[in-house]
Parts: structure tokens; sequence; C-alpha cells
């Protein structure tokens, strides 16, 4: 039996992809599992589960319940969720409405099964109808899923009861992908008591007969593009977290393979805030030459102009002259100066200073810019293979700073980043200068500029040879200072910020500043 | 040569009408009507600046709300959805709370069912004057904690609130019943000339203008009182 199923699977897989016109996706398997469960997608590979097909088989040619779980696989890959970002969109949606992950989670996976299976039925010939005609029914909420089918699809899936909740949720336009999140809100809210009822009865463990949709059905590389936008969608780094830590262990399962790109690893906790920030600036990639071209002060032969009288005769160039002295058809070579690698070859270090004192936003609760602008910032270095030190302050004296030397971990560099304090400002220029190296890093300072002993700093940039950013968050009369006093620093850059598109912007500006060669 | 695109050929993909995009085609033109009639009817209204709750302008409004719905076929479902959209911030432009609830009246008196209920317990968005002139024969369930002026000039109806009312609640009833679990506002029962008020709990305070009618709190009869 178990051989033949694998033939019939060969068969049947073509067919399915032929349907629906040829998916990317792995050759499908069969597999264990459970049999009140069809179907396990993990990594976009499909597993059929054989004890499902046998158990289905008396009342369902075999061939057909292969081909109908495949078209609910498939349909799902193609239609709804799509991908990572939009199952997560869906599933905080329904978390809104109701107010518990398991719940959540259930209302979520039915969801999608009906938009898929919907628009599977609607376009395709497909035997999903029959399997829902003939698999068990999983609980209350699961018949009255059945009796939606019945109602919108227009089969006889042998349900009886469930009018007031079928009608209700047929009224959701599940085909619409644009309506989706107003969809699932109201889906969730008509399923809510069915939920509720099933938790009271003992969990909500039953499932659709086509199984659940688990984060394993994505890549790691879909996880990381979902999470970059997520980040850019939700508006603050909390929402982002009250999404994303409901999924850690999945998350931390699913990237464990992928390890530090995603700033993840085995054994640590999912720091739902920093991954934020990192997803975040990732929308913010800077293009950075890496090595910045100097004029060399020699000339090199590049291309021909025509010989007039009165021009040297050193410069002709007698092979395309055809041995020739004559106006107009000798030819001279006209040189240019030409550029090589200057002596400061790559990109320095940076040391950035970040400002967590109760004045600024508080990163974990709302987008703060600080943290999103030198995030960038930080960015821009350790793509052109530098390093980056952080020095996060707060009150400095009583213990309010954080300090990170050398690294390239970007997972390290925002984590202290994302650090809040709350406190007063006030920093130590000392630890900034056992910072400094004989390389003569460049300085990110982003801040208020509500700092108490600004004038030390001041001074210490006046002293410096660093080439230093310096970013101010709003305008007071700390910046005016700080600005007359550096108006005379050619090393000093200072740039304001009012509003959030303003850091990404700025930061790319200035870094572009540094690392291109004038004019290039 | 061989075609290339001949595996395409046999490959299905004529696009089958099944019941569901029918029964959402007809809602969403029920909805769009429903949300036409109540935005005609508050630029109406908004051309006033302040919205007054007096009874002549109270009268007027229903008015125009019912000859708003008029010719139109809709059940529970629409009005339970509508009052979400009611709810949803971006939907309408104007948000005037006493015409909202005086539209929901008028479709919930117009409506072809006599039993309703809604369910408005999760709304952000208060509703007021619900079950405003509920006539005799149609019985009104709702679940939430409600506004102003609910059950105002109920006549005849029976209305139950499973959850809290705002004041003024009965408010110049003439006949029928109000049933509310929680408790009721200040002036409850004012202005009224018939009908029952049943409250399980507390009760802000009486109307002082009152012609008849009975109020009860946990069964006990406390207007009119004995001394009355």
């Amino acid at each position: 039996m178990s051989r033949d199923l694998d033939e019939i699977l060969k068969q049947v897989w073509p067919r399915v992809r032929k349907k629906h016109l040829f998916p990317e996706l792995p050759n499908p398997e069969m597999g264990g599992g459970e049999s009140s469960v069809g179907l396990d997608i993990r990594a976009k590979k499909i597993f059929i589960s054989r004890e499902f097909v046998s158990e289905m088989s008396p009342a369902l040619d075999t061939e057909k319940v292969i081909e109908g779980l495949l078209d609910h696989a498939v349909s799902h890959y193609l239609s709804c969720p799509w991908d990572f970002a939009t199952h997560l969109k869906l599933y905080a949606k329904a978390k809104d409405v109701l107010k518990n992950k398991d719940m959540a989670l259930k209302a979520t996976d039915y969801f999608m099964d009906v938009v898929a299976d919907t628009h599977c039925v609607s376009r395709k010939d497909t035997p999903i109808p029959k399997i829902y005609g003939s698999a068990k029914k999983g609980g209350a909420l699961d018949e009255a899923i059945h009796a939606l089918y019945q109602r919108i699809w227009g089969l006889d899936l042998g349900v009886k009861g469930y009018e007031e909740i079928s009608r209700k949720l047929s009224r959701i336009p599940y085909l619409d992908r644009n309506t989706w999140q107003e969809s699932i809100r109201r889906f969730s809210k008509a399923v809510k008591f069915l939920l509720e009822m099933e938790e009271d009865l003992g969990g909500t463990d039953g499932q659709s007969p086509m199984g659940s949709h688990s984060l394993q059905q994505y890549s790691s590389q879909e996880l990381e593009e979902g999470l970059k936008d997520l980040a850019l969608e939700v508006g603050t780094p909390y929402e982002f977290k009250k999404i994303v830590q409901d999924f850690e262990d999945e998350i931390l399962q699913a990237t464990q393979a992928g390890g530090e790109a995603m700033g993840l690893g085995p054994g640590q906790g999912l720091d739902a805030d920093t991954i934020y920030y990192m997803k975040l600036a990732e929308n913010y990639l800077l293009p950075i030459r890496k090595l910045p071209m100097e004029k060399s002060g020699s000339l090199y032969p590049h291309h021909h102009t025509p010989w007039e009288v009165g021009k040297p005769y050193q410069e002709i160039d007698p092979w395309t002259s055809f041995g020739k002295i004559m106006p107009g058809i000798t030819q001279t070579w006209q040189r240019f100066e030409g550029e090589v690698f200057g002596k400061g070859e790559g990109t320095p270090d940076c040391i950035i200073l970040i400002d967590s004192s109760g004045s600024m936003t508080d990163p974990k609760q709302h987008l703060s810019h600080a943290v999103l602008g030198a995030g960038c910032a930080s960015d821009a270095y350790l793509r052109n293979d530098a390093q980056v030190a952080v020095y996060n302050f707060s009150d400095a004296r009583s213990g309010g700073q954080k300090i990170l030397s050398y690294s390239r971990s970007r997972k390290m560099i925002y984590r202290t980043l994302c650090h809040y304090f709350g406190g007063g400002t006030r920093l130590l220029v000392e630890k900034i200068d056992g910072l400094q190296t004989d390389k003569v890093p460049d300085i990110f300072l982003i801040t208020d500029m509500q700092i108490t002993n600004l004038e030390n700093l001041i001074q210490y940039f006046n002293d410096c040879k660093n080439r230093v950013t310096a970013v101010h968050i709003g305008d007071n009369k700390h910046v005016k200072n700080f600005r007359s006093a550096m108006a005379l620093r050619k090393n000093v850059e200072i740039y304001a910020v009012e509003k959030k598109e303003d850091i990404p912007r700025i930061v790319l500006g200035k870094v572009k500043d540094y690392l291109y060669s004038p004019g290039s | 040569m061989k075609n290339p695109f001949l595996d395409f050929q046999s490959v299905p993909c004529r696009k089958k009408e099944i019941p569901l995009e029918r029964i959402v085609r007809a809602r969403k033109e029920i909805m769009d009507r429903l949300s036409e009639g109540y935005l005609r009817l508050v630029e109406e209204e908004v051309k006033d600046l302040v919205w007054l709750v007096e009874h002549s302008h109270v009268v007027r409004t229903y008015s125009a709300a019912v000859s708003a719905i008029q010719d139109l076929q809709y059940d529970q479902d629409d009005i339970e959805e509508f009052c979400a959209e009611l709810d949803n911030a971006n939907a309408f432009p104007y948000m005037i709370s006493g015409p909202a609830g005086i539209y929901l009246s008028a479709l919930i008196n117009n409506a072809a069912e006599e039993h309703i209920l809604l369910r408005l317990s999760e709304y952000e968005r208060t509703f007021h004057f619900l079950g405003y002139r509920l006539p005799e024969g149609k019985t009104l369930v709702l679940q939430g904690n409600l506004g102003d002026f609910i059950g105002a000039g109920l006549c005849g109806g029976r209305l139950m609130v499973e959850g809290t009312a705002g004041n003024w609640c009965g408010a110049g009833m003439t006949g029928g019943e109000i049933l509310v679990t929680g408790y009721t506002g200040q002036k409850t029962g004012e202005w009224m000339r018939g009908g029952e008020i049943h409250v399980d709990g507390p009760i802000g305070g009486f109307g002082r203008a009152r012609f008849g009618g009975k109020i009860y709190q946990r069964g006990k009869l406390v207007v009119p009182h004995e001394s009355e």
C-alpha cells in the first residue's frame, strides 16, 4: 500500500502542478503523521499523511484524496497567506479581536483555509469539497466552517445546522485580498463564541482535516523578509513586539540555521525590540563605495584629438596619424589626471554615541529616530567591513552608560543601541577617548543635545581629529550653542531631525559624503 | 517544431461563479445604500452645526431616516454590519452620535424580522438613541454598554439591554417594556407616559417630569412610589 501511495503521488503531482500553472514548489512526499490531519508543510515541501489517505480511501478514491490535499497546499502557496508577513498580519488582526494566542492561531488557520480553498474551488476543478464532505469533523468550529463551505460553494457537504454563523461568515469577501485585514477581523468576531466554547470544553486542540499552518512552512529567508516588511508596516516597536513575541519559539527554531544573519542564535531569547530596529533599518539600505579614490597627480593618455598647428609635437600618436603631419589627419593624445586609492584605504571604524536619557524616546514603546538613525549608520559601516563601537549614555556618572567595544556583531550593536536608561544626560569624554584607535575612527553622535556637560563634549570635538557627524533630535538652545561652537570645525557636520523620514536621509547623505569621493 | 505553450492549452482556467460572489455582491450593494442614506441624513444634520436633542428635532431626524431607507431590502445581519461600519472611524467623515442611533433605530423598526439581536459590546463607539420608537411586536436585544436615550419614545416594543444604559433611558416612552441587566443613568423614565422599565442594577436617578408608566428595580416597583 505504501509503495502504491508513492507511485500515485508521483502520477498526481505533475497533474496538480499543471493545473496550478507550475508553481515553484519541491516535489511532495508521503509522510507519517496523524490520521486526523492530511498535510504538513515544512520549508515549502508538502508532506501528505499516509494514515489520513488510507483512512479516507474507503469513502473517496485515493488519487482524489491526494489531488485534493495537494490542491489545498498549492492554493496556500499561491493565494493565501502567500508570504510570512501576510500570515503575521492576519494573525495580529485575529489576536486583536480574540486576545488569546491559541484562539487567534486557530481563527487565522481557518480563515486562510477558507480563502485558499475557495480560491481553488472557484477557479479549478478540484476534489477539495469531496474531502471536506468525507473527512471527520473536528468540533463545533470545524462544523461551522463546513456549513460555511456549503453555503459559499453551493455544495452539500452533509452538515446540518449552524445557519446563523454560516450566514454571517458567508458575507465576508474572502477572495478580495485588499480587504483581508478587515475580513479576518470580522471572521474572528463571528467565530469567537465557538472558540470560547471549545476552549471551555477542553482547549482548542482540534484542527481542520487539512492541518494547521505552523511557521515551519516558511524558509528562513522568507521569515527574514517577512519580519522586514512587518517592521515597516507596524507603527511602533510595541506593536511589532506584540505580534512577534507570540512566535518566539517558532522563529528561533526556524532561524537557527540562519544564525547571525537575523541576529539570533541558539540558546538566546528573541529580543523583539532589537529585531524591530534591525529589520526596519534594512529598509533604508545605504550604497557605499568601499574605497575612496584620490587624484594621483600624474597624467596618462586618455583619448585622441585632431592635431592643430601650434599644438606640441611630442603628443602626436604616429600609429593613428598615417605617418603624416597634417592638421585634421594627425592625431594627438589628450592626457587626463589619473585616480588611485587614497592613503586611508577602506572605510574607517565608527564610534556611535547615542543618548538614551529621559528626554529621548523610549525605543521599546515608540519608534526612536535616534536608534533607527544610529542603526542605519552602523549598518553602513558594517557593510563596508568596518567595525562599530557604541557608547550609550544617560547619566553616565551614576552608572547610566553602556559601552560596546569595536564589534562586527550586528546583534550586539543593536542590543546596545536599543538599551534605554531614561535618566539624566551626562557623558564621560574619557570613555569616548578610550574607544579611540590609531586609525582615527569616525564619530556619530545622536542626541537632543540636552547634555549637562555639553561644553566638555564641545571641547573634546574641538581637540579631536575624527570626522564627526552630529545629529540632533528637535531644536533647543543647547543645539544653538553646539552649532555656534562647532561652526568653524571642518570635520564636524551637524544635522537636524524634525520627522521620521529625516534620519535615514541624513545618515545616508552624510555617510555618502564621507565614503564617496567628491564628484563621483 | 513543438509549440512550447502546448502544455498550457488543456489547463482549465475558466472561472466558475460560486454563491459567495453573489452573496458578497448583494451585501455590498445594501451596505453602500445604507451608508449613502446615512451620509445624506448626517449632511443634512451638520448644517445646523450643533445637534440638539430636542423633541421636534429628533422627530424630524427620524422621519428623514425612515424616508432614506424606504424601499431598501435588508436584514439583521446588515444592521449589525452597519453598526460595525459606524464603529470604524475611517468609514464615515462625520461622527455624530445622535443621528447614528436614530438611523439605526429606523433600520431596526422597519426591518422584516420581529426579533433582532445586536452585539455591540466590542465596539469602541457608544451608541445613543437605540430602540427609539420601537413599535409593538418587535423585540430588540442589545448586548453591551450603551449611551443615552436608550428606548426613548418606545411605543409598544420590547427592548432588552444586556449591559448598561446611560441617562434618559426610556425617556418619553408611551408603551412597551425595557429590561436592563446593568445600571441606568440619570433621569431614567423622564417624560414617560406608559410602559415599564425594569432595571436589575442601580438607577442613577429618576426623571422628575413623568406622566405615567412604571419603573421597577430588581423586581420591586420604585416609580411611582406608594406615596405618590
